[in-house]
């Protein structure tokens, strides 16, 4: 039974507002998934703690190339955020594609991070970006690759009722570098991606320095496509090697069948085809040439 | 063509700002003093006997005031739809459901309901409710349950294993002849999803029982009258001891509630009856999407025959659809679809065969377009291949086919009027038909398509049903008119239209008309809303109404100012002499000096000069309307992403021949909506079920509406083939939009890749599939 709601005006306040409530008071930011939780009693709380109004973590800051943000965040802020388009627009897509104008106005991204679903959009494209959520606890802070805060469907390694994720950051995407995001889905809005996919590439003389490739849901967090990114790693920008890459994707993914959304097998043939468009698109952004 | 002041202007509508600003009363948000809140518990198995019922617990909860189940509601066998109050005769409605029974036979059936002080404590009784099943077989496909080895549902079927009622069969000129005589037959089979109205307000009713016995039920049902004597035979009350009334509003329908809706009614007057207080019943969301009426699936089979200079000559169409565990409109909808599919190309020798099965899924009952959806995507998809196979133009071969004003038909009344040609023309030039064949570049991915299909409809159900109206116009004391009519407006704009043809026919502003309208105390009988009809059959009665009192009007004033009232008109609420210049004239300006010649009176001045004489003028409208088709046709460019599967419907052109657009605009909403749905229906809407036949699709995020980002741009177009029987030439428009729509959009989809799809929706999965194998066969 929810008993109180406490509006902390700093980090420090809410961890205490937290261990005062000894796991039974747990951090609120956008609720757009914990209130439904709460509701069927998929979860429970006697206390939230809302975060969204402490100074500073509704902001988006760009710092020696590395950009910020903060727990506040919500989705749409990151959709229209320039500086997002600008260096970082595999996060502006992901974040556009969740849910309806409204959920996207109040849900937050680091919410959608630490919810935990295997295909959450934002969360996907926050891996491709190598990621790193700051961890506020008592016992002090910490930075945990976004990548690792999964620990099984729809589980967080995090604790809500003791540690907060004040801030999530990743650098800044270089002039040399791209990002895409391609998503797989029954309608434009209100849809849980069939499959998701986000690429990051680094290009010098069009060569890949370096791919990341993240694909969901296809494994119970978003999942990186190593032996895609490893077959890319100085290769020449060219289609053959994409096409060789959005093969090891496949091979690496472990899609599940849905009554609701498709087959593993339609998955896993459809797969390729996002991560070779998504890798296309990214060399594009990068200005490389296929 | 006549100048009407009101008709054929998209005024504003009348319930705009109530609803823009929320202030507008639905039943859901319907309370009464001392209310309750009614639960209802429902089966979790597709089939299966109640063993033992116990609700001692439940009774116990503290503020829980009424436990019903099978053994203390009435044993009255009833249809939930509104057929079992205008079955033509020597045709019978098919009856088959209790408030309650000791067997369920779909997930959902309802096995007991809660009256308690709140909605918690209500769904925590239902917990206590204590239920022993024994499972028995179900079956969940119409052809499978048409098998000898399939259980039998109910016990009441005449003419085959659960087939529901009457066999439906349309047989015209000789068909086994005229297939002889073709030179081309092409015959498919083709399978139709279930889906869901997803109207926007769930199912619901607000009951109270008062001491005297009288009823008063609060519902959003579509037809308030009929329901009203459904009620009655149910629970054994006379008709004029119920009200039943929408409260005003509804929120939607597209045919979920002609009749009742779903149980909420009497599952809410029986709690009520119970627990002595007022009960709501509000269906959640999950409730509606799995007990209350869905659209038919099943099969439909068309075999096409045609002439070498692509004259059709015969038609054969059969269809098994899938009923659900009960009537509903079962009966009714394989009609629908054998008489809307025979209806809309000139062939001599035609016949149709089909009806229902009952299968243990959610019953299956009317849904915008009644059937005619089921018929018109196999049949415009046989005409498409037809074109093909002639090496013809497929507009060129629908042309050369299409029904004419005045040919014979297999409808019992005559075809009046079409525009269908017309529709044809301003609808291929809007979408660009002649760019059909140059839209893909070699070696693209993602292909584009133009697609055509064709309908056409109802408006009204006379005389394949009982259906007729009543209308009462009455000129107040100040001139000011009130219209009462017993139809309700589900959204579509009824209270607005109605208005629109009173005003004109009196020859006074809109402003000046007010609605009484869904009541059973303050209206006269009407059937309610339904099949296209409520503008066409209910305004044929406001027109009527109107004119009685128009005529009442002009003879009083004939007296008022000494000439016959053949001479007198009425514009702006004034009587005038024709021919006479106005201006002169003091009235209006409220100075006439007594003895002055008059040669025009307001309507407010004549109204009172008359109340002041023991008089009003009232009056009264009784019509059985006759019937007219609507026609339409739609052309649908598509983009097929052939690596994935998906399809995305870029564009429809949707021109409709509504006879006459009493409110434009909203003929153009009513349009859009079903072209909108009609989307659904062709690419992403089904309801699926589990092997234990759990729906899979049973809330507004799993079930796959296109939403607003999904829609394609929607060109509109108004095609005016004024029908004489109609009022101001209009026909029907509700249902037409979502007729023609997939039948277009899967011809665009096999223009734009050269494969042919038999079943919708048109999934990626399954579009995907049908490339790999197209492909695969193609190497």
């Amino acid at each position: 039974m929810l008993q109180d709601y406490l509006i902390p005006e700093t980090v420090e306040q809410a961890l205490s507002h937290l261990q005062g409530g000894k796991g039974r008071a747990r951090v609120v930011a956008g609720g757009t998934d914990l209130l439904l939780d709460l509701a069927n009693g998929k979860k429970e709380a006697g206390v939230l703690v809302d975060l969204t109004r402490i100074p500073g973590l509704q902001e988006i800051t760009l710092e020696d190339d590395l950009i910020r943000l903060g727990a506040a965040v919500t989705h749409n802020q990151v959709a229209k955020s320039k500086l997002i388009q600008e260096k970082a627009s595999v996060l502006a897509r992901a974040a556009r594609s969740v849910g309806s104008l409204q959920i996207r106005n109040t849900a937050t991204v680091v919410g959608n991070v630490v919810n935990a679903q295997p295909a959450a959009d934002a969360a996907v494209a926050l891996v491709a970006l190598g990621a790193v959520a700051e961890v506020v606890s008592p016992s002090g802070k910490e930075y945990i690759p976004v990548e690792k805060l999964y620990a099984g469907v729809g589980k967080s390694v995090l604790d809500s009722t003791s540690q907060i994720v004040t801030r999530i950051q990743f650098p800044a995407l270089l002039k040399n570098q791209g990002s895409a995001y391609e998503r797989l889905e029954q309608r434009k809005a209100l849809a849980l991606p069939m499959l998701n996919v986000a690429v990051v590439v680094s290009l010098a003389d069009n060569r890949f320095q370096w791919a990341r490739i993240v694909m969901a849901p296809v494994g119970p967090g978003p999942v990186r496509a190593t032996e895609a990114e490893a077959i890319l790693t100085g290769a020449d920008v060219s289609l053959g090697n994409i096409e060789n890459a959005a093969a090891a994707a496949r091979a690496q993914a472990n899609p599940r069948s849905s009554a609701l959304r498709g087959s593993r097998e339609y998955r896993l043939e459809v797969l390729p085809v996002l991560v070779r468009r998504a890798l296309e698109a990214a060399v594009v952004r990068a200005g490389g040439n296929c | 063509m006549k100048n009407y002041n009101v008709v054929g202007q998209s005024v504003r509508r009348l319930d705009a700002a109530e609803k823009a600003t929320g202030t507008a009363v639905f039943s859901s948000d319907f309370t009464l003093p001392g209310m309750l809140y009614g639960k209802v518990l429902r089966s979790p198995y597709a089939h299966a006997r109640i063993v033992s019922i116990d609700t001692t617990e439940a009774e116990k909860l503290p503020g829980v005031k009424a436990v019903v189940t099978y053994k203390n509601t009435p044993r009255e066998i009833f249809n939930t739809s509104a057929t079992m109050t205008f079955t033509v005769p020597a045709l019978k409605p098919v009856l088959d459901q209790y408030i309650f029974d000791s067997v369920v036979r779909y997930v959902g059936d309802e096995v007991a309901a809660v009256a308690a002080v709140s909605e918690k404590l209500a769904e925590e009784a239902l917990k206590l409710i204590k239920v022993e099943y024994e499972e028995l077989p179900a079956v969940f496909d119409p052809l499978e349950a048409m098998k000898p080895e399939a259980p039998d549902i109910h016990a009441n079927c005449k003419e085959g294993k659960n087939i529901i009622g009457e066999i439906i069969k349309i047989p015209m000129g000789d068909v086994e002849k005229g297939f002889k005589e073709c030179d081309l037959v092409i015959e498919k089979r083709f399978k139709l999803p279930i889906v869901k109205q997803v109207q926007m307000e769930t199912q619901a009713a607000v009951a109270q029982v008062e001491v005297n016995g009288k009823i008063t039920v609060w519902s959003t049902t579509q037809t308030p009258h009929p329901t009203r004597m459904i009620l009655a035979k149910i629970f054994g009350v006379p008709n004029s001891k119920i009200r039943v009334l929408n409260p005003p509003y509804v929120g939607g329908g597209f045919g979920v509630r002609i009749g009742l809706s779903a149980k909420a009614e009497p599952i809410a007057v029986a709690l009520a009856m119970q627990a002595g207080k007022p009960v709501r019943v509000i269906y959640s969301r999950e409730e509606d999407f799995m007990a209350s009426d869905t659209r038919h699936g099943g099969y439909v089979t068309v075999k096409l025959g045609a002439k070498k200079d692509g004259t059709f000559h015969a038609l054969d169409l059969k269809a098994a659809l899938n009923g659900g565990a009960y009537c509903s409109f079962s009966t009714e909808t394989p009609g629908v679809l054998g008489a809307m599919g025979l209806a809309v190309y000139r062939i001599p020798n035609q016949s149709y065969y089909g009806h229902s099965v009952y299968t243990n899924v959610t019953p299956a009952g009317a849904m915008r377009g009644f059937g005619n959806p089921q018929a018109m995507f196999p049949i415009e998809s046989v005409v498409d291949m037809m074109a093909e196979e002639l090496g013809m133009d497929p507009l060129e071969l629908r042309l050369k086919n299409i029904m004419r004003a005045g040919d014979p038909w297999c409808l019992p009344y005559p075809c009046q009027s079409t525009g269908l040609a017309e529709c044809i023309e301003r609808g291929a030039k809007s979408i660009g038909w002649e760019r059909r064949g140059s839209l893909n570049q070699p070696g693209a991915k993602k292909l584009r398509g133009i697609g055509v299909g064709v309908g056409t409809h109802v408006s009204n159900s006379w005389p394949f049903c009982v259906d007729y109206d009543n209308a009462i116009v009455t000129v107040q004391q100040d001139g000011s008119i009130h219209l009462a009519s017993g139809v309700p407006d589900i959204g579509t704009g009824t209270s607005t239209a109605l208005p629109q043809l009173a005003a004109e026919v009196l020859g006074v502003g809109l402003e000046e008309v007010s609605l009484t309208f869904g009541d059973t105390l303050s209206t006269p009988f009407d059937i309610g809303s339904h099949a296209s009809r409520t503008l066409y059959a209910a305004g044929t009665a406001v027109v009527a109404a109107a004119e009685d009192a128009k005529r009442q009007i002009l003879e009083y004033a004939a007296d008022f100012l000494k000439v016959s009232p053949e001479r007198l008109e009425i514009k702006d609420s004034l009587i005038y002499i024709t021919g006479r210049e106005l201006g002169e004239d003091c009235a209006g300006t409220g100075v006439c000096k007594t003895g002055e010649e008059r040669i025009s009176v307001t309507l407010q001045e004549l109204a009172y000069h008359a109340h002041l004489r023991n008089k009003q003028f009232i009056g009264v409208g009784r019509i059985v309307p006759e019937n007219a088709p609507p026609w339409h046709a739609h052309f649908a460019e598509v983009e097929v992403d052939t690596e994935t599967g998906q399809v995305k419907v870029i564009r429809v052109a949707a021109a409709h021949d509504v006879g006459k657009a009493i409110n434009p605009v909203i003929v153009e909403g009513q349009i859009e909506g079903g072209v909108l749905q009609g989307v659904g229906y062709a690419v992403s809407e089904e309801i699926v079920h589990d092997a234990k036949g759990r729906p899979l699709h049973n809330s507004l995020h799993k079930y796959l509406l296109p939403t607003a980002e999904d829609i394609p741009e929607i060109d509109a177009i108004i095609v005016e083939a004024s029908d004489p029987s109609g009022p101001f030439g209009a026909k029907g428009v509700g249902e037409t939009g979502l007729v023609p729509t997939a039948g277009a959009i899967a011809n665009a989809v096999y223009n734009a890749t050269g494969v042919r799809f038999y079943e919708i929706p048109m999934t990626e999965e399954k579009v995907f599939r049908a490339l790999s194998a197209a492909k695969n066969s193609t190497c």
